[in-house]
């Protein structure tokens, strides 16, 4: 069955790449809502499920998805969304790394229809190279390959079953442009460098976008929970269930700047090579096309820009 | 898809117009269930209780749309109806007969339906039981190899007498699992011709008689190098045999609802049930199994 476009939008997806800070959104979210004295448990984050979770999709459709391909659960993914959406009695926020796609039969794999919004919270490559490293137990190199190969994705293996369906990243440059120019979307742009460096400025937008208290108590409170020193705190008490079995932790460090310390001079041009274009848009290079090492000083150039959050469209 | 045959499994037999060659075949004799080609609505239920993407339910009916494959109507615990699509092969429709439609049937006769695999222990059986990915027919298999009889793959259903259903003598093993278990799948069929996973028949070690299920174990996995056995107790094993339940939001709209959790509430009362944790990378099987097995005899169950 297709979807009217009556359907009651529910969903605002929280997009990223991944280790770009979307669990930090998450965990701030929880606390926004959860509006405790004590910070949320981070292994009890209830802001749903992600995107790609085959459970979250099998329990949608009902019937065996498992001995599908991946190209056949894709088909079925954006009828499941609006099935999920329609049954919500209030927005939900969901996490997603699938870049904004189209199906070979021409449906979009996110469909606008069901979703309220879209927050994309963007970081610098040159950072994701060193985290997302160090989350998958992978080189430095091998991650920026992967990094500027369109056809990567996660979850794609074809001789046996994830727990999450397969996940088209594309390149990451592509990933940024996916979800930008995504035709019909609520789209808002987030910096995690914006976030680091502005956080009360920067999560009231994120808050006010999503439909979330935004007074400065609640922000600052749930910011004050959300801190990382508090995140690792938690993992290194009990842990986090999100962390890769390959890594020795997840929430490392969470700096901006991080790949100076870990980078050679060749592994940075190569990214500045793969990603030039999305960088300088974004405010990761400047105009001399060299990478931006302070953001304090930056911040102005990008809320100026076109692409900042807002609570409307970003075109 | 032509000559009729009669196959059986769960204790009934089974009419099938599509080959079910790993069942065991009746030469002949009345029938339970039936699969038949034939016309099947393309757009649903009239007045259907529950409407999903590609599933509707009302009392004692399922009608589901799998895309490429075909549609089927399953109802009255007895009979499937299956409208294949244009270019669709057999072997998928199979797949979707033997599972999502089976578990429907037996739901529909008021069986309780765990996911999950059972294995002989003496004259009992053990359920393990977990969400997909989390080690169950890798478990079963290196447990058959190691000399246990199972009952079934992928559908336990346990009957009026909690005992558990002999089903189909089969396993179905990803590419990857098979591998590790030293299995060459060159010698194997694929479940579809699409994917990467294959048919282990049980040619020797097939339990095809009903036995009392004594314990049920749910696999879950961690991002640790540990394994964990948590008993479970009170009124949180009714909760997992309920969250184990084979397709689970088919129940409401069959109309079965309550029905089902009477059944959970019975089988939780009369069953051990513990969760297991194990590593979700390095899955250390013969490790796992012995520990089962120390388990196990910690709570009398012994071959």
């Amino acid at each position: 069955m297709k979807y009217s476009e009556n359907l009651q939008a529910s969903i605002y997806w929280l997009v990223s790449y991944p280790k770009s800070g979307n669990t930090w959104v998450r965990t701030f979210i929880a606390n926004l809502q959860a509006n405790d004295l004590e910070p949320v448990d981070i292994n009890e984050l209830q802001t749903g499920a992600i995107a790609s979770s085959r459970e979250w999709v099998q329990g949608a459709l009902d019937f065996d998805i498992n001995e599908l391909t991946h190209d056949e659960v894709d088909y079925l993914r954006p009828e499941a969304y609006c099935w999920l959406s329609q049954q919500m009695a209030a927005p939900q926020y969901h996490k997603i790394h699938d870049a904004y796609t189209r199906l070979a039969n021409g449906d979009v794999l996110i469909p606008p229809v069901a979703t309220c919004g879209s927050l994309y919270i963007v970081r610098n490559p040159l950072d994701v190279v060193v985290s997302f490293a160090h989350h998958n137990n992978c080189s430095v190199d091998q991650t920026i390959t992967n990094m500027a190969n369109p056809e990567f994705c996660g979850g794609n293996g074809e001789q046996g079953l994830h727990y999450q369906l397969r996940q088209r990243l594309l390149s990451w440059s592509a990933h940024v442009l996916s979800w930008l120019n995504a035709e019909g979307m609520n789209v808002a742009l987030v910096r995690y460098e914006d976030m680091k460096c502005d956080p009360l400025n920067t999560f009231t937008k994120v808050a006010r976008f999503l439909e979330l208290p935004y007074d400065k108590i609640s922000v600052e409170k749930a910011l004050s929970h959300s801190g990382i020193e508090k995140l690792q705190a938690q993992e290194a008490k009990n842990g986090f269930k999100e962390k890769s079995q390959n890594s020795v932790n997840f929430f490392r460090k969470g700096i901006v700047g991080d790949w100076q310390k870990n980078m050679t001079e060749e592994q940075v041009q190569r990214v500045i090579d793969d990603h030039r274009d999305v960088m300088l848009r974004l405010g990761y290079l400047d105009n001399d096309g060299l990478p931006v090492r302070c953001f304090e000083r930056s911040l102005s150039r990008i809320n100026d820009s076109k692409y900042g959050l807002s609570p409307s469209p970003v075109s | 898809m032509g000559k009729i045959q009669i196959y059986t499994a769960f204790g009934l037999n089974i009419s099938s117009d599509i080959e079910l060659s790993l069942l065991r075949a009746n030469t002949s004799g009345p029938y339970d269930i039936c699969f038949a080609r034939g016309n099947v609505s393309k757009s649903g239920l009239e007045g259907a209780a529950v409407i999903r993407p590609h599933s509707q339910t009302s009392p004692n009916v399922l009608w589901f749309h799998a895309p490429g494959i075909a549609w089927f109507y399953v109802t009255g615990g007895s009979q499937v109806v299956y409208e294949p699509e244009k270019g669709a092969d057999e072997q998928s429709i199979r797949l979707y007969l033997l599972g999502t439609c089976m578990g429907a049937l037996m739901h529909q006769r008021n069986r309780l339906v765990i996911h999950g695999n059972a294995v002989r222990i003496g004259g009992e059986c053990v359920v393990f039981a977990g969400i997909s990915g989390n080690g169950k027919s890798t478990l079963a298999t290196a447990l058959y190899q190691k000399g246990y009889q199972l009952l079934a793959d992928d559908l336990a259903v346990i009957d009026e007498h909690y005992q558990v259903l002999p089903s189909y003598p089969q396993i179905k093993l990803w590419r990857n699992t098979a591998d590790k278990l030293g299995i060459d799948v060159s010698l194997l069929s694929r479940i579809r011709p699409q994917i990467e996973k294959y048919v282990l028949p049980l040619t020797h070690g097939f339990c095809d008689q009903a036995l009392p299920i004594k314990a049920v174990y749910i696999l879950s996995t961690h991002n640790q190098d540990t394994f964990e056995f948590n008993p479970i107790r009170g009124v949180d094993k009714f909760i997992l045999m309920k969250n184990q339940t084979y397709r689970v939001g088919h129940l409401e709209g069959l109309g079965l609802r309550a029905q089902h959790l009477k059944l959970c509430a019975q089988l939780a009362d009369r069953t051990v049930m513990t969760r297991i944790v194990r590593p979700r990378k390095g899955f250390a099987l013969d490790k796992l199994v012995n520990l089962i097995e120390e388990d196990m005899q910690k709570n009398g169950i012994a071959a």
